[in-house]
């Protein structure tokens, strides 16, 4: 700076400009030009039948594109409860509504059933392998270190990058996983992972699991570090087992992180795009086809720039992850 | 020493302990280090039903073929370089600003933006998509670095006002109340006691600021897509597999290496940052 410090201060003082309304205006404006402005925007072109390429054609909708919503097949799709069909083996019986429930979620439907069985898959393993994985690190002693820093590589690798990769290990002839199957399971051709209705799903899944691991793996090592070590040694002393000592000191304890991981991990999942962009492109047969994917495909892919059909979506999608959040949070206050 | 059941049993946890964990990280680190050892095999070998994990002939063939044909990656580099720094510069000076005069001034208003700030942290950032594909459409910033820069700087902007909120409240009252006294103006204590005060916050901000522009795919491929000029890495990196897939692998396993190994090699020097960053960003998932 040229200017003395001092004359600055009075310039500043003079016109103004040394008050905290001064500080947040850049903030402000910035925000609500790119953030604030763009999310309302999106809401009320929700309300038209808007094609960004003949503007001068936009006219009001109402609840129009909501509806549409409603009735198109490859948004509300669903096939339904999917049981078991032919003759089970003897031991299947008993797993029947196991197998019931995985052959629901693994058929393919519309978007918004895709999304949802998405988040039904990749939920659950993005909290417990995590889980399981940070208890361990936890107890490493000297290696947590180490331990913690290599689960954690893959997360700062973007998901195209890493959608790339995994479409190598994917490949029907060349790929890692149909080499191995052939090699070591004696399977002639191996499968066709991302182009089968029923496994491109679950191996986009396994993908994201395998991404999402560190991070969901650092904020319960945070949680966990939060746990004085003297309950468990407490509960130890008492006579505890180390399971016992688990799931009766270490997990309550661990509830709320639990419950954040839960919900941050769900509220990713039902955005999900750029895998299903990169690897599938939504097919094979829509099986893959997610909300958010859907959403840009109406408005950019599909040659009509249906803005307002694809901000009715967007908004939909945005108010589904609310009230679910809302009602995770609700339940999770009235368990505690 | 004694040997005792209880010692035993100890002795073999902690093995498979060891050995769980080592399959983990084995499991994380694998894909990536068989993408670099990939890409220096020459294609037959890449391209064959025998699985290598070593290469048998190392070759930079793949390197030279992807410089001298695949034009547009230096620029996505240069592209992406420049949105995430640009953007780590103007959210952390606009956002730690914002967030010193939340933090240390009662003003009309103060605690509505502070929620403000903070409630659109919930909403999903994909919903504003259209609505600033018309908004920079109309200012002409369409397929501009600008126009993403300033794009993401508004979106990481409520994450940088809530961590460094978070820190400034943390620092003592006494500080500003003499540096007052000496003849500071608020502007003058910002930079000389909250910037130093606080930077460790803002260098764990800035890693978590800078690593999501870096990684972020929707926004650049909505609005930077066009041409080369504007692409940035994640986007260009896609294009280029829809082009080469059926083609050569190698030659794009030698693009994907050089796009994640800088990154990965910043983690590891720059680790305590990211984590103390992602942490505290951690609500914003």
């Amino acid at each position: 700076m040229t200017t003395p410090a001092s004359t600055t201060a009075a310039r500043r003082r003079r016109f103004g400009l040394d008050t905290p309304y001064a500080f947040v205006f850049p903030a402000l404006l910035l925000f609500g030009m790119f953030t604030l402005y763009p999310i309302l925007r999106s809401l009320y072109l929700s309300f038209f039948d808007y094609n960004f390429l003949r503007p001068d054609q936009m006219r009001w909708a109402g609840l129009g594109n909501y509806s549409e919503m409603l009735h198109d097949e490859r948004v509300k799709g669903w096939p339904g409860l999917v049981l078991p069909k032919g003759d089970l083996a003897w031991w299947q019986y008993p797993l029947y509504p196991v197998l019931a429930l995985w052959l629901t979620i693994n058929t393919p439907g519309g978007a918004f059933w895709n999304t949802v069985r998405f988040t039904l898959m990749y939920v659950p393993l993005a909290v417990v392998i995590p889980l399981f994985v940070a208890m361990l690190v936890d107890r490493a002693g000297r290696l947590a270190t180490l331990f913690r820093t290599l689960n954690f590589v893959p997360v700062v690798v973007s998901v195209a990058v890493v959608s790339i990769i995994w479409m190598w290990i994917y490949h029907p002839e060349y790929g890692v996983v149909n080499t191995l199957l052939r090699q070591y399971a004696g399977m002639r051709e191996g499968y066709t992972w991302l182009s089968d209705p029923r496994l491109a799903m679950p191996a986009v899944v396994a993908m994201c699991v395998w991404h999402g691991l560190g991070f969901n793996m650092l904020l319960f090592l945070v949680g966990l570090q939060r746990i004085p070590p003297e309950l468990t040694e407490a509960a130890r002393v008492d006579g505890a087992t180390g399971w016992q000592a688990l799931t009766r000191v270490t997990i309550p304890l661990l509830r709320p992180t639990i419950f954040l991981v839960g919900l941050l991990v769900m509220i990713g999942a039902l955005k999900v795009f750029g895998q299903m962009f990169i690897m599938t492109q939504g097919g094979p047969a829509d099986s893959t086809l997610s909300m958010v994917l859907y959403l840009y495909n109406i408005a950019f892919r599909y040659g009509k720039f249906r803005f307002g059909y694809a901000c009715a979506l967007a908004w939909a999608l945005a108010l589904f992850i609310f009230i679910v959040s809302v009602i995770s949070f609700r339940l999770s206050r009235e368990r505690s | 020493m004694e040997i005792t059941v209880d010692r035993v049993k100890r002795y073999a946890g902690g093995s498979l302990l060891y050995l769980v964990l080592a399959a983990f990280s084995v499991i994380s680190v694998l894909p990536f280090l068989w993408v670099i050892l990939s890409s220096l095999k020459p294609h037959e070998e890449l391209y064959s039903k025998q699985l290598t994990f070593w290469p048998h002939h190392w070759t930079w063939d793949n390197y030279t073929q992807m410089f001298a044909r695949m034009v547009g990656f230096g620029l996505y580099y240069r592209n992406s370089l420049l949105v995430s720094l640009g953007t780590v510069v103007l959210t952390l000076f606009v956002g730690s600003l914002a967030a010193y005069a939340l933090s240390r001034f009662r003003f009309k208003g103060d605690r509505a933006l502070l929620l403000l700030f903070l409630g659109t942290m919930m909403v999903p950032g994909e919903v504003g998509l259209i609505g600033q594909y018309e908004l920079l459409s109309a200012y002409h910033l369409l397929n501009t670095l600008t126009g993403l820069t300033l794009s993401y700087s508004a979106f990481s902007l409520a994450l940088t006002i809530f961590i460094m909120h978070s820190v400034f409240v943390g620092l003592p009252q006494e500080l500003l109340d003499a540096a007052r006294v000496d003849g500071c103006s608020w502007w003058e204590s910002f930079w000389q006691i909250m910037v130093p005060m606080g930077a460790s916050g803002l260098a764990a901000a800035g890693t978590l600021v800078f690593l999501n522009s870096w990684n972020e795919f929707i926004f650049a491929l909505t609005m930077n897509n066009w041409s080369d000029e504007a692409r940035t890495l994640p986007v260009g990196i896609q294009l280029l597999q829809g082009q080469w897939q059926h083609w050569d692998y190698g030659v794009l396993f030698s693009s994907v290496m050089l796009s994640f190994l800088p990154v990965i090699i910043v983690f590891l020097l720059l680790q305590k940052y990211f984590m103390r960053g992602l942490t505290a960003g951690a609500v914003k998932g």
